[in-house]
């Protein structure tokens, strides 16, 4: 379950969190939304997929993790294999709500952190502080409020992203048929990415316009991401290998 | 090279006008989204600034997914723009005895088709399951209100078959936008003062009263019941249909819903009637009914004392505070639509009562008939036309035997009407002799004699069975053959209950395609 409240210091003063990586936190997620903002970082060890919330039907960029519900291949003896940590996970339990306020007689939204009360990850004992013992937020606090900010604006971005990649018809779905060491086989379906003959295809000046974004960057790591396949299939084997042993 | 017809006036700018003029350009003068320059052929659509469009036709089939995917209108605009809604199918109530019965016409095809005519299978088991439940998921998820897709799931693209319900006004609107704006369309707003003749006897040009002519190779009418070109000006005969379909009158409605979140119903219902039935049809807004009748059968105050009854029994308060709209027409079809270089599509073509709301239907094959002729050598038009004349009678034919076949098929004896209905002299030879082998057969494609069929057999299956009629089969059923049904009767259930689960309300997958829109793929 979870409970999401407006973080303040007055309640919360006392609150830790604990910043491990753990099934038992909810990491086992076999993809995680990320955006172009961060696919520098992202493409070096995931496959770069999109993939449509169910509940929107809007297009993701996702980093997949593994070939099935609740399978994360970079979970290991509750470690994360080391590598880096997408933010959209890196932020738990934190959220960004949205607050109206009245400034000078004008309505304004504003950003506001949101905390999941009932998270695994909130604790009295130990994990990271959220705030000094004298008032003010933790450096650990500062930074979640930069994630926060980074995903925010990074998922609007990546909003604009997928439009003009849906406005070029950039995007096909495509499926994911691999076959394991032990000879099984598996197929991935739901994810979609970009159309390598259509981007081929482009006229100079859609490219131009791509360009100036950066999202002619973000498509080329996009793409060189789904070698990253590889090292997922890598994983699952050796997972496989050490069940069978 | 010999001359081709290539140049289009369309009279007429109802949904018919714009559906065909849309339909027409996007073949011929738009490649990938883009009007081709210059294009193949020159399309203009004249309309009387103030002639109102008649603005019922409120269903459509699931081929008008297909048709507004072809003229490029994305889904979502379509939806948001037209109060569009979801229509999985016609509901039919009080159909067969008047005692609460019902039943579904839904738009999925029974599994295993096209290759498995699973209905001979069916029958055993008449009295443990309904034939539409048993051989698709449809009727059962469709009337518990649920929408036949997600909001994940691809413009035009389906989870269970599907057409729509939709304001005619705004459609035909949303169509001279796109038409005119992306299609390359020319419209002119003119009244119509006379129709000039060639030496030969085809139409030359349309005279405007404000003195201008438009000349074209090809006429085509839409000015609906008045049928200005191919009825008044070119004398084409027309057919009465009244003797087999009496219904000629409507009293039309429209109902707000009591709350805005009400539930909309995903298919239309069609009550019957004392003397004739009531549609009932749920847009995002409001909804649409209305009362058709055989005004032999049945006075206009009778009529609208029953649709009142209706609208008290579903629900409405203060009915009288409805203002009703009566709408007359005279059942029947002009022997031909297509007279010298003048094509009727709409109701300029004919018109019969929308039962199985098969007009637009209708219009959509009209168009896409023509089109596919186009760009057509002046010395083939005769040819042209006769084809096609060929092919609207045998359309013609099937709508009214169709329709026919859910009155001939009920037991109602409480009025004249219903009895009158299964007068033999009022049902067609054709369907008298399709019954009497229905008797011991079900019905097969090899029934329809004609392709590129508006009902396949499933649809006659449907009515059939849902309405009780009795088919004594004598042909031994294969074990095979009945494993492989029961197989797909239990993969139905499961589909069910899976679909249950996963489908949203059509009304809360209208509210999310408002909010987020459709993904395009």
């Amino acid at each position: 379950m979870t409970k999401h409240v407006l973080l303040n210091s007055i309640e919360h003063l006392d609150l830790k969190v604990i910043t491990d990586r753990g099934a038992e936190f909810g990491d086992n997620v076999w993809f995680t939304p990320t955006f172009p903002l961060e696919f520098r970082s992202v493409q070096a060890h995931y496959p770069i997929f999109f993939h449509k919330d169910a509940s929107t039907g809007q297009f993701f960029s996702v980093a997949v993790f593994g070939f099935s519900h609740q399978e994360n291949l970079f979970l290991h003896d509750d470690n994360w294999r080391g590598y880096y940590v997408p933010l959209t996970l890196r932020r738990q339990p934190f959220l960004i709500g949205k607050q109206v306020v009245r400034e000078d007689g004008a309505e304004q939204t504003q950003t506001v952190i949101h905390l999941d009360i009932d998270s695994p990850r909130v604790s009295k004992e130990q994990g990271e502080a959220l705030f000094l013992p004298l008032g003010g937020s933790s450096p650990y606090l500062d930074e979640v409020s930069n994630m926060l900010k980074t995903i925010h604006l990074g998922l609007q971005d990546n909003a604009a992203f997928v439009a003009l990649l849906l406005e070029h018809k950039l995007l096909e779905s495509f499926t994911l048929d691999i076959q394991l060491d032990d000879g099984s086989k598996h197929q991935m379906i739901g994810f979609y990415t970009v159309n390598e003959d259509t981007l081929a295809a482009l006229p100079t000046e859609v490219l131009g316009q791509l360009h100036a974004k950066g999202y002619l960057q973000a498509i080329y790591m996009l793409i060189a991401s789904q070698a990253n396949v590889r090292s997922l299939l890598k994983l699952k084997n050796q997972l496989n290998a050490t069940a069978a042993c | 090279m010999e001359q081709q017809i290539k140049s289009i006036v369309i009279v007429g700018g109802g949904t018919a006008g714009w559906l065909t003029a849309a339909i027409l350009a996007a073949d011929h003068n738009v490649d990938q989204g883009q009007l081709l320059s210059p294009t193949a052929l020159n399309i203009t659509l004249v309309d009387s600034p103030d002639v109102a469009t008649i603005g019922v036709g409120e269903g459509t089939w699931p081929s008008m997914r297909h048709t507004l995917q072809h003229i490029g209108i994305s889904e979502t605009e379509f939806i948001n723009s037209c109060d569009a809604s979801f229509k999985q199918g016609s509901q039919f109530n009080n159909w067969c005895t008047n005692s609460a019965d019902t039943y579904l016409h839904p738009f999925s095809l029974p599994v295993g088709i096209p290759d498995f005519n699973i209905c001979p299978y069916w029958l055993p088991f008449l009295q443990q399951v309904s034939f539409a439940d048993a051989v698709n998921a449809q009727a059962r998820l469709s009337l518990a209100g649920l929408a036949p897709k997600q909001i994940s799931t691809a413009e035009y693209s389906f989870i269970n078959n599907y057409g729509y319900h939709l304001d005619a006004g705004k459609f035909s609107n949303l169509l001279l936008q796109h038409a005119t704006s992306k299609l390359g369309v020319q419209h002119v707003k003119a009244h119509i003062a006379q129709i000039r003749n060639t030496v030969t006897g085809n139409i030359d040009a349309i005279i405007t009263t404000d003195g201008r002519a438009l000349h074209a190779d090809l006429f085509i009418d839409c000015s609906g019941a008045a049928s200005m070109l191919l009825g008044q000006h070119l004398a084409v005969p027309f057919i009465q249909q009244k003797q087999v379909l009496f219904n000629d009158s409507a009293l039309a409605v429209q109902v707000p819903y009591p709350q805005a979140d009400a539930a909309i119903a995903s298919c239309t219902q069609s009550t019957a009637q004392p003397n004739g039935w009531v549609w009932d049809i749920g847009l995002q807004s409001r909804r649409g009914v209305g009362h058709v009748y055989s005004s032999a059968h049945c006075s206009d105050d009778q009529a609208e004392q029953q649709l009142r009854h209706y609208l008290q029994q579903s629900g409405v308060e203060n009915t009288e505070q409805l203002a009703l709209r009566k709408l007359s027409f005279n059942p029947g079809h002009y022997a031909r639509c297509w007279q010298k270089n003048c094509v009727a599509i709409g109701m300029a073509a004919g018109f019969i009562e929308p039962l199985e709301a098969s007009a637009l239907a209708l219009v959509e094959w009209s168009a896409k008939y023509v089109s596919a002729q186009l760009p057509l050598p002046n010395s083939l038009l005769s040819v042209a036309a006769e084809r096609m004349n060929q092919a609207f009678n045998q359309h013609w034919q099937q709508i009214i035997e169709f329709l026919k076949l859910h009155y001939v098929l009920s037991k109602r004896s409480d009025h004249d009407y219903w009895h009158d209905h299964r007068e033999s002299s009022s049902i067609p030879a054709r369907l008298q002799h399709l019954l009497q082998f229905w008797q011991h057969k079900v019905p097969s494609n090899q029934d329809i004699t004609h392709s590129d069929v508006l009902f396949p057999a499933a649809s006659y299956q449907y009515i059939l069975y849902g309405m009780g009629f009795e088919t004594q089969q004598s042909a031994p059923l294969k074990p095979s053959q009945q494993k492989k049904a029961q197989a797909l009767f239990e993969e139905n259930a499961k589909r069910v209950q899976q679909l249950a689960a996963a489908l949203p309300s059509n009304r809360q997958l209208l509210d999310k395609i408002r909010q987020y829109g459709l993904p395009p793929i």
